[in-house]
């Protein structure tokens, strides 16, 4: 009873929602007066479907090629209403067809959308088209009307479960139905891949010969997207050889404010012809049908089909919306998303019905396996053979890998670092020996041959007989180490009933490994320097993993089960991986500080030259007036706040004395304030508080009579006395927070030591120097050690904010410099020199660390690491 | 001597105060001296830290022209909230607030559940190598490639312009993994091993027996690395250079630098009925300080919901430093 009202006002909304403004019509300011006066504002949904596209401007003719999508808006709005309806009855009947009817309106109102959205973009018709909230409310209605339906289907089945009457029907308890049904519904969804995903059926009017409108008329379905079958407008135009200009016809008038942006004949110009595949959109295709298969056959486990058509529904989900909605990008892509793009063609529901299908496909698998009783995942794999499974399928991955592309080379001029050509090798390149004829004769992205015979450092005969050495090399170590696993996965499967020894096995895996291994080694080799230079694949990479872990897994083939420390490694395994990548795969950087680095180029074409970034530092004098005056800075701000580090000390000792216990929090509350906020914000502060007339600092100097009204003093922008403001700034922030440490220090000292020290006639300084600061000394050295070796490393966020030009001399830090100088300046020449003294740093602070940690094991006896 | 002051200090003389150690039947002169004296320092101490909050407070909601003339230092006047409705609808500012908060969520998420996990993991003795893996860990907090390497490092692994760099290299911190490691293990090793028993396998131990036992230590790790994530700047303004994925502190940090064009733009989308009226009209000051307040909203509104796990975390840090 109490559902009725909120699905009145969904109804409520959804007809408002058919005249409020759903798309907004800005007109180009070149569009002659006379024609923009004639386009509303707005136009509403009722307008769009009842009138098409008069609404959008009643008298040009042109205007009735644009879609308005009409058919699906109306649907879409019909079956919501519907929905709504159906839930003011509370029928299970009726609320499984407001589900299924708000699905299906989601689907239709959603292309409509779509659709709005891409012709938003298009300046055809000199007009600027966005879709305003108007359009989206009916759109956020189905969204409700799906979900609440949904709920009320689960509802009552609990108010049947709970008065002991099974009321559900038939098909929700039986599995087997569940099953079959999620299979059809993957089944259907599948299917849809073979319906178009747009329609584009231009009349003949609008191009100048009536065949090129048939021509452009056309409707890809999604497996023709899918395979990237669909032509692009360039490319139809060179193939019929007379599509001079489809779109012009009775556009001509129009044609006159076509710009450079909104150039009509515009998608003619482009050179690319290539539309590429969507695997993404292939690989939907092959889990639904895989998904089906395994959902039809009995005594499979049912949680096969569910991940695979769930998989199969998210990924969808992700990839549609970038199916349907047009980018800039697109205009060059295809012809059907050019003409989308210009508001010609349209959507149609299929690809968001194909998403809802397999959804509901997953959902009812799901549910089926529920009815099923059936809940934990049953391994079909029997357990002693799962480890050996595992083995073999690594095996076969990595040999998948070395039948995918095993290596890129790229070509340059000798001395110059632009690369001019670049070829890739794929596995049956490298397998069938063609890599050498694949990299015979280079040529640019023009069809110039990039080497010419005259050049004696590079002629063709010479980068030939480099590429044929490497690519016999590849060949040999490629058939090699395919063998060699072809081998162990055969072994292995045969392991039980030959009795294969496992290091048999293993010795095959790892030699397959240490041929992967020197193939990548050798992948240079043979290759002239300075004009090729060559680069593995992720695919070359990942094989070596694979066969690594191939190889460790063979060994505990026969066990049912991993030992525990492994299966502990195995967990620790992405971990390791992301600080590898993180923290240690940076330290190749370092590399970068012994070449003349440039931008762009492969690093074996970069120009060694030792340690002349580490002497450039000190021996030209700009730089090492430079770097001193940095090291200065660096170490000066850094020196002033160890010289004050006793303060948060202080401060926890003598809070430590207030014995009003609300008194304290609120002192710890708001002293420690500070420390969360950024130095982006600090600076904010600092710059409301100092600005130079209407600060409070200025008023209040102003008021002492330090400060000249007319002249007054620039305390954020002068270079005076910048270290003093740093070091007030970096307090004001970190001094409640530094003391935070103390007072848990000091929380856990004996409190029978006071006792007897007041038994001895010790007064309150007494205690205090006697007993409290004595026992915060060891956690005072702690951090005074752990500061000095984090000298140099002061960070630049603050310096950064506070710097400008009139204090940049004495703000700038060792860290702030080196921005300063290489990103910030958005200059790449010197990237070498900046690494080199980040080199230093590290060896500096860590060799600093290092003494810290030895002088507290001297004096203390116990590390501080 | 204000009234505050005397009231502190004759309630530090009450006997039985908090810290038995502390109490004193009797308060010498110099005592109360001392009350007189502590009490005023921490009272200054403590106005200084929340003086320019409030000042940047009062002089967003004051009136602008009077706050252009410098009028306002110590109390509001012409009250009005023009500047918030009016930074609110800078182009941009709504998607970096998004871009903020989907950054701080899920990069808490990430690195807590990261290193809660791997604390965990490293507890295990049984572990193959686990102590090498563990060093390797450590270490990494002890030294840097440098800013140009990390740079570099980041654009070849595809992270320029990638939103996924706020979140994604966070998953390992030594430090958080140190301290999860630390409250581990000082729990009862008897939970774990009757689970163990029961048949349950590494992660079920730790989801159902572990998470529950370190929400602590998990509390504290969440606040750092949520106010860590919703401060940083740097790495937007390093790693965004096409400009995608602003967060609102970078938006702060280059409004700073350009707030005299902004308060133009502010302008610009302004009806004209509001242009008239000089006590809203947005400054370059006011924008800018209205934004500040803007970022500092969010932290003021959960810092103290969440003091109290501060001391906890950082007393844990204390014992492994």
């Amino acid at each position: 009873m109490k559902l009725r009202w909120p699905a009145l006002a969904l109804i409520a909304v959804l007809v408002a929602a058919l005249f409020l403004p759903a798309v907004s019509l800005h007109v180009h300011s070149r569009v002659e007066a006379e024609i923009a006066s004639a386009v509303p504002a707005s136009a509403s949904l009722w307008a769009l479907i009842v009138r098409g596209a008069a609404a959008v401007h009643p008298t040009l003719p042109a205007m009735a090629r644009l879609e308005t999508c009409s058919l699906e808006l109306a649907l879409g709005l019909l079956l919501a209403l519907f929905s709504a309806a159906a839930l003011l009855f509370p029928r299970r009947r009726l609320t499984v067809a407001a589900l299924w009817s708000a699905a299906l309106s989601l689907a239709f109102l959603g292309t409509a959308v779509f659709h709005w959205a891409n012709v938003d973009a298009s300046l055809l018709f000199g007009m600027l088209v966005s879709v305003s909230a108007g359009f989206y409310l009916p759109l956020i209605a189905a969204a409700v009307l799906l979900l609440w339906s949904a709920l009320a289907l689960r509802m009552k089945k609990d108010e049947a479960g709970e008065s002991g009457e099974p009321r559900e029907l038939a098909l929700f308890s039986s599995d087997r139905k569940l099953r079959l049904l999620s299979g059809l519904l993957a089944l259907a969804a599948a299917a849809l891949f073979l319906l178009p995903a747009y329609r584009i059926a231009l009349p003949s009017s609008v191009t100048d010969t009536p065949g090129d409108a048939a021509v452009l008329s056309r409707s890809p379905s999604l497996l023709f997207l899918a395979l990237g079958r669909e032509p692009n407008l360039y490319a139809l135009s060179q193939e019929t050889g007379s599509l001079k200009n489809p779109i012009s016809g009775d556009l001509a008038a129009l044609n006159a404010f076509s710009n450079d942006q909104n150039n009509v004949g515009g998608a003619f110009q482009i050179r690319s012809a290539a539309t590429a595949a969507n695997p993404l959109l292939l690989g939907v295709a092959v889990l639904l049908l895989l998904g089906v298969l395994l959902a039809l056959l009995p005594r499979v486990d049912r949680w096969f089909s569910v991940a695979l058509l769930s998989l199969a529904a998210v990924l969808l989900a992700t990839e549609v919306p970038s199916l349907l909605q047009v980018s800039e990008a697109d205009m060059y892509a295809s012809a059907s998303r050019q003409l989308l793009l210009l508001g010609l063609g349209k959507l149609t529901c299929v690809p968001l019905l194909a998403v809802a299908l397999s959804a509901a496909a997953a959902a009812f698998g799901i549910l089926g396996i529920r009815a099923a009783n059936e809940p934990y995942f049953v391994n079909p794999i029997p357990a002693g053979f799962r480890l050996r499974f595992v083995a073999v399928s690594l095996c076969v991955l990595a040999a998948a890998c070395m039948l995918l592309p095993t290596a890129k080379v790229s070509f340059s001029k000798p001395g110059k670092n632009k690369v001019l050509a670049e070829t890739t090798l794929s596995g049956p390149d490298v397998l069938l020996f063609r890599a050498g004829d694949k990299l015979a004769d280079p040529a640019d992205a023009k069809g110039k041959p990039v080497y010419s015979p005259d050049d004696p450092a590079a002629s063709p005969e010479a980068v030939r007989a480099g590429t044929d050495r490497l690519a016999s090399r590849l060949g040999l170590l490629s058939w090699g180490s395919l063998l060699l696993v072809a081998a162990g996965a055969l072994l292995l499967l045969l392991q039980s009933k030959w009795g294969v020894p496992k290091r048999v096995i293993l010795a095959l895996l790892l030699g397959a490994l240490v041929l992967r291994l020197v193939s990548w080694l050798a992948l240079g080799a043979g290759l002239n320097r300075d004009v090729a230079s060559e680069e593995g694949t992720l695919y070359l990479y990942a094989s070596l993993p694979l066969l690594a872990f191939a190889a460790f897994f063979s060994n505990f083939a026969a066990l049912e089960e991993l030992p525990k420390k492994y299966k502990l490694f195995l967990m620790m395994l992405p971990f390791l991986l992301a600080v590898f990548l993180f923290s240690y795969l940076p330290l190749y950087g370092w590399s970068y500080a012994f070449y003349n680095y440039k931008f762009g180029l492969p690093m074996d074409q970069q120009e060694f030259v030792g340690f002349k970034w580490f002497a450039e530092m000190f021996t030209n004098p700009a730089n090492r007036d430079n770097i001193f005056r940095v090291l200065k800075n660096t170490l000066g701000m850094s020196g002033l706040n160890l010289l004050t580090s006793w303060l948060p000390m202080i401060f926890a000792v003598f809070l430590n004395e207030i014995t009003r216990t609300k008194f304290k929090k609120f002192v710890q509350i708001f002293t420690t304030l500070p420390n969360f906020i950024s130095w982006a914000l600090v600076f904010s502060f600092a710059m409301c508080l100092f600005a130079a007339d209407t600060g409070i600092y200025s008023k209040l100097m102003m008021q002492l009579g330090l400060n000249d009204p007319n002249n007054p003093t620039v305390w954020l922008n002068s270079g005076d006395h910048i270290w003093l403001k740093m070091w007030g700034w970096s307090t004001w922030k970190g001094l409640g927070w530094g003391a935070i440490m103390y007072l848990a220090a000091i929380a856990g000292i004996d409190q029978e030591l006071y006792e007897a020290a007041r038994v001895d006639g010790a007064n309150r300084w007494g205690l205090m120097r006697h007993i409290t600061l004595p026992s915060l000394l060891p956690t005072f050295f702690v951090l005074l050690m752990l500061s000095i070796s984090n000298i140099l490393n002061n960070g630049m966020e603050q310096y950064l904010v506070f710097q400008n030009p009139m204090n940049r001399q004495t703000i700038e830090v060792l860290d702030l410099y080196v921005y300063n100088i290489t990103i910030a300046s958005r200059g790449t020449t010197l990237y070498a020199y900046a690494t080199a003294i980040g080199i230093l740093k590290t060896l500096v602070s860590v060799t600093l660390l290092f003494s810290a940690n030895f002088l507290s094991k001297k004096l203390r006896g116990e590390s501080i690491m | 001597m204000t009234a505050l002051d005397r009231k502190a200090a004759s309630g530090a003389s009450r006997p039985g105060a908090s810290r038995p150690g502390a109490s004193r039947p009797k308060l010498s002169g110099g005592d109360i001296a001392f009350n007189i004296v502590n009490y005023s320092v921490f009272i200054l101490i403590t106005l200084a830290c929340i003086f320019p909050f409030y000042y940047l407070l009062i002089n967003t909601i004051s009136d602008n022209e009077l706050v252009r003339l410098g009028k306002i230092q110590l109390l509001p006047q012409g009250i009005h909230f023009e500047n918030y409705v009016q930074v609110l609808k800078i182009p941009g500012i709504l998607d970096a607030l998004f871009v903020s908060v989907a950054r701080t969520v899920l990069g808490t998420l990430w690195t807590v559940g990261g290193c809660a996990f791997l604390g965990y993991l490293v507890t295990k003795r049984e572990m193959w190598l686990r102590k090498v893996w563990y060093r390797l860990i450590i270490i990494t907090m002890y030294f840097s490639a440098g800013l140009i390497p990390w740079y570099m490092n980041l654009r070849m692994l595809g992270f320029l312009d990638n939103f996924w760099v706020y979140v994604i290299p966070g998953l390992v911190s030594p430090y958080n993994v140190i301290l999860v490691k630390t409250f581990i293990e000082a729990l009862p090793p008897s939970l774990e091993e009757s689970a163990t028993l029961d048949g349950a396998g590494y992660t079920r131990v730790f989801f159902s027996i572990v998470m529950p036992l370190i929400t602590p230590i998990l509390a504290t790790l969440c606040i750092f690395s949520a106010v860590g994530q919703w401060n940083s700047f740097t790495d937007t303004m390093m790693l965004m250079p096409s400009g995608k994925f602003y967060t609102l502190q970078f938006l702060l940090y280059k409004y700073q630098n350009e707030a005299s064009s902004l308060a133009a733009l502010v302008r610009n989308t302004q009806d004209s009925s509001a242009l008239a009226n000089v006590a809203t009209k947005q400054t370059a000051l006011s924008v800018r300080m209205t934004v500040a307040m803007v970022v500092t909203i969010p932290i003021l509104l959960v810092y103290p919901f969440f003091q109290r796990y501060f001391v906890k975390g950082i007393m844990i840090g204390a014992v492994k430093g």
